[in-house]
């Protein structure tokens, strides 16, 4: 029998989709994920790493920023560096641009609502972490979230394009990426980049919201195919 | 000794709350209002004795401002 993998999710006090990864985690590779506390500061051996959605520290100063000092996050750095993936949502995606494994800030969104509704993202670029989605596929997952407005400035926008680090844009249903279906104002409608290794991914969608409930349960496929990388 | 760190939003960031705060002045009459820009403060009180400017510096990097859209001022206050 294969030995199962160590997936461990890093919980925060303000933390509120943990649960819903584990759950997701759980039904889609059956595999029971280790909650890890913030306050946590070894973490042992792991395969792959979730910082979750959520408001974690309330969103005090900026969001994400306090979450990025926390020892829990030291030990997300240490594996980061040995390759480790480490994938944040949503809030998850503000600690790992806080904390500067991913480029960029997500800033307030233009609308100044809180988007809470499915969309539907492109998959513009595939990678290990992506190995069951082929290029330009639709996929849908929720976003709930009032600072998804993703920024980096002209230098980095084009380091990451060129080296194919924007994985997930907002697009209509048959792949349009007009300014009409970005829910925040984020910059050429990204949803989801990569560090420039490949080893870590920050998106505001939630996949984890999208296991059950609908034909195509997307976040399922999300999980199963980041598993088989492992 | 108190130091007053100032943050606000670069250039050419958006900001939707300092745009809201801009339509209602003009709701309210402010017709000539042009801009607005929004920051906060921080007051960082430190024991006298040392010049802390350097730590001030790192923290207002590292912590109370994110430098890919933000810039930082210090005012020794006291």
């Amino acid at each position: 029998m294969v030995k199962k993998k160590i997936i461990s999710i890093i919980v925060f006090p303000g933390s509120n989709c943990d649960r819903d990864l584990e759950v997701a985690i759980n039904k889609s590779v059956s595999v029971k994920a280790d909650l890890v506390w913030h306050q946590t500061s070894h973490i042992k051996k792991t395969d792959l790493i979730f910082l979750p959605g959520g408001f974690s520290y309330g969103d005090y100063l900026r969001a994400g920023i306090i979450a990025s000092k926390s020892p829990a996050i030291k030990e997300v750095i240490r594996h980061a560096k040995k390759g480790v993936p480490i994938i944040g949502i949503c809030n998850g995606f503000q600690i790992l641009t806080e904390c500067n494994l991913l480029e960029g800030a997500l800033l307030k969104n233009s609308s100044e609502l809180f988007k809470c509704e499915k969309i539907n993202l492109k998959v513009v670029n595939t990678n290990k972490f992506l190995g069951s989605f082929v290029k330009d596929e639709i996929i849908s997952f929720p976003i709930a979230h009032s600072q998804g407005n993703y920024y980096v400035n002209k230098d980095d926008l084009k380091k990451i394009e060129d080296n194919e680090q924007i994985i997930f844009k907002y697009s209509s249903s048959d792949g349009s990426l007009d300014k009409k279906f970005n829910p925040n104002g984020s910059i050429k409608n990204i949803a989801g980049i990569t560090n420039k290794h490949k080893s870590i991914l920050g998106l505001m969608p939630h996949p984890e919201r999208a296991i059950e409930g609908s034909k195509k349960n997307d976040g399922l496929k999300f999980f199963k195919s980041i598993y088989r990388m492992l | 000794m108190i130091f007053r760190v100032f943050v606000n939003f670069k250039p050419g960031i958006l900001d939707p709350e300092a745009e809201a705060i801009k339509k209602t002045l003009k709701n309210m009459g402010y017709k000539s209002v042009q801009q607005i820009v929004k920051g906060k403060f921080f007051d960082i009180e430190v024991k006298d004795g040392k010049d802390y400017l350097k730590d001030i510096e790192k923290i207002s990097k590292d912590l109370l401002s994110n430098p890919v859209i933000e810039n930082f001022k210090i005012i020794k206050s006291k």
